[in-house]
């Protein structure tokens, strides 16, 4: 019992200075308390401030840490003795001194760096979207194809009633310049007699020209034209009959020739594609 | 060798023991050697580097490329980083090559549409399109037929084949000039030289018939004979139609040729330079920034006296 | 206030208006920049490019 009182008044002392110690584990333990354990020898303080006779200070082995009622419970570090270094060539000029307030400066310096930080987000940004748009622009079509994927056709060069085929995207395209009497009649068939039922002003833009992509449309074989029942073309393969506005009017095949786009620049020249 | 080779030289690394204390581990295999051997490997390694670097003086002085003439850098406009080619020129260049080069010299790899904005506009390329036959078909009745050129189309080649080609030109070939500027060592300093360079033969050289002496061309015999002469076509533009003048200009358009790109490069050169230099400087601020706790710690160190 | 603390207090403290600053920003340097630096090019290079002989062979556009 008297013993136990006898310990305990030590480790008080020793539960106080625990509050204001701060570990640090480069430097050799020495005993918070006095009692009696073996000690660690510490070399005799170097005469020179050299690197060499700074590292021999060090502790040499792993530093253990025993804790116990009766044996050391922790290392004391603090210094008074040191001053704390000054910092001032590393602070900005609002917190210069170290005891005014700093909050009110505060929002002026972090907005700075985030400033600066957001800056570089926005040209890196654009440095991405750029990069990003060189790659993705790689896969579109190039040049050479593009060129090849608008086909420029003289209209004066086709007499009127006459169906000229030419060579578009590898598909045959018909250029049809109609008729008066065609125009008449085709813009005079009944709706509700059609397959595929379409205005003659919806698939011609201007009456007199017709242009169409010469694949049937029931299995790709390519019409012939100014033939058939209704005068405009006549799939061989299979009878389908389409009239001069390339409606489906007789035969198996389901929808009406198709119309690619077109344009048409000035009174002679189209452009199709 | 190979045990030489494997030697680590004051190599080192910082090794972090258990305790939790830092400090240079070295991994040098030198050390255990005796000075005398360390001189020896010294000796035999320098010995070894003198050999190679003997030999390959000793290569390079026995080659035969010593004969040719390397044509000068030529100041041209486009020489800067960010300078783009003179599109008066490349212009001028192309009539250089329409009226001239293109007699014996195709350009097969360059399309009219190539031209749009560059040198020409777009009614300016197609006229010059149509100026050409285009063989294309097979039509209807599955045969081959003529028809004038369009924007897709490419420069026509003078000769069907490289066999033609060699039989109308005394056996040499006309190269293809799409990328000749790439293809040859020099670039356009080079084809300016070649285009003005045609000397009489020095002494002692006696020239085959058909082939001509230029000492820029590798060897100094060349197939092709002197192009360009004072006033051999006009420019549609005026400027004085001099041999020089004509030879700077086909080179600077061969130039764009080989490298459509060419403007559109050193744009984006400048672009990516500013754009880079101003990153460069934010992400340093950044770093800074982030590691200022660290690199502004300071040790105080108070040893210990008794 | 200075006006860093202002933008600091209302765009760039919060995660979302910081990141909608960037995106925005990074719109209008988009343009801003490709301008500035198209106008840069073109004088560097005056006289030489084709935009500064187009009008020789295309007039009235």
């Amino acid at each position: 019992m008297l013993s136990f009182v006898a310990r305990s008044a030590n480790v008080s002392s020793a539960t106080v200075a625990a509050t204001q110690t701060v570990a640090n584990g480069t430097k050799a333990l020495c005993p918070a308390v006095s009692i009696q354990i073996e000690r660690t020898l510490v070399p005799p303080a170097p005469q020179k401030l050299t690197t060499n006779s700074l590292t021999a200070s060090l502790p040499k082995t792993p530093i253990r840490a025993a804790a116990s009622l009766g044996g050391a419970i922790q290392v004391r570090f603090a210094h008074t003795d040191i001053q704390v270094p000054d910092f001032s060539a590393y602070r900005r000029s609002s917190v210069k001194d170290s005891t005014a307030d700093t909050r009110s400066s505060a929002a002026s310096r972090q907005g700075f760096s985030y400033l600066i930080v957001g800056s570089g987000a926005v040209g890196g940004a654009y440095a991405a979207k750029s990069l990003v748009g060189e790659f993705v622009s790689s896969m579109s079509a190039s040049a050479d194809v593009l060129a090849l994927a608008k086909i420029e056709v003289k209209l004066n060069d086709i007499p009127e009633g006459k169906n000229v085929t030419f060579k578009w995207r590898g598909k045959p395209l018909f250029i049809r310049h109609r008729t008066a009497a065609e125009i008449d009649a085709e813009s005079n068939v009944d709706l509700s007699s059609l397959r595929d039922p379409q205005l003659d002003s919806d698939r011609a833009q201007r009456p007199e020209w017709l242009v169409l992509l010469g694949v049937c449309t029931h299995l790709g074989c390519v019409p012939i034209a100014n033939s058939g029942d209704f005068g405009g073309y006549y799939c061989p393969c299979h009878g389908s009959h389409y009239d001069a506005s390339g409606r489906i009017r007789k035969g198996p095949a389901p929808l009406n020739l198709e119309i690619p786009i077109h344009t048409f620049v000035d009174e002679n020249t189209l452009v199709v594609g | 060798m190979a045990g030489v080779a494997g030697k680590f030289v004051k190599s080192g690394l910082l090794r972090v023991q258990s305790n939790g204390i830092i400090q240079q581990s070295h991994l040098s295999t030198l050390r255990e050697l005796s000075v005398g051997k360390k001189a020896g490997l010294v000796v035999v390694g320098s010995l070894i580097g003198g050999a190679a670097g003997l030999a390959y003086t000793l290569d390079q002085s026995v080659k035969a490329s010593g004969l040719d003439l390397h044509a000068p850098h030529f100041p041209w406009s486009h020489n800067g980083m960010f300078s783009s080619l003179d599109h008066a020129s490349i212009r001028r260049g192309y009539e250089v090559y329409k009226q001239v080069c293109s007699a014996c010299h195709s350009m097969k790899y360059l399309a009219y549409r190539n031209l749009i904005d560059v040198s020409h506009t777009e009614e300016e390329a197609k006229e010059e399109a149509a100026s050409i036959q285009v063989t294309d078909g097979p039509n209807e009745e599955g045969l081959m037929f003529q028809r004038p050129g369009k924007l897709s189309d490419r420069f026509p080649s003078p000769y069907p084949n490289e066999e033609a080609a060699r039989n109308a030109n005394n056996g040499a070939l006309p190269p293809d000039l799409t990328y000749i500027t790439a293809a040859r060592h020099g670039g356009e300093d080079y084809l300016f030289s070649l285009l003005t360079g045609y000397t009489d033969p020095p002494g002692g050289i006696t020239l085959r018939d058909g082939l001509y002496y230029n000492p820029y061309f590798p060897g100094g015999a060349i197939g092709m004979a002197q192009a360009l002469y004072n006033e051999l076509i006009e420019y549609s533009d005026g400027t004085p139609a001099t041999a020089s003048q004509m030879a700077k200009d086909v080179a600077t358009f061969l130039k764009w040729a080989a490298e459509p790109e060419h403007d559109d490069r050193k744009k984006m050169a400048l672009k990516a330079l500013m754009l880079f230099s101003f990153l460069i400087s934010v992400s340093y601020y950044w770093k800074r920034h982030k590691w200022s706790v660290l690199k502004t710690r300071k040790i105080v160190y108070k040893p210990k006296s008794e | 206030m200075s006006l860093v603390a202002k933008l600091y207090n209302n765009v760039l403290r919060r995660s979302s208006t910081y990141a909608l600053a960037i995106v925005t920003g990074a719109f209008f340097f988009e343009r801003g920049f490709d301008m500035a630096t198209e106008h840069l090019y073109s004088e560097i290079n005056k006289g030489k490019l084709w935009k500064d002989i187009k009008h020789n062979y295309a007039p009235a556009e």
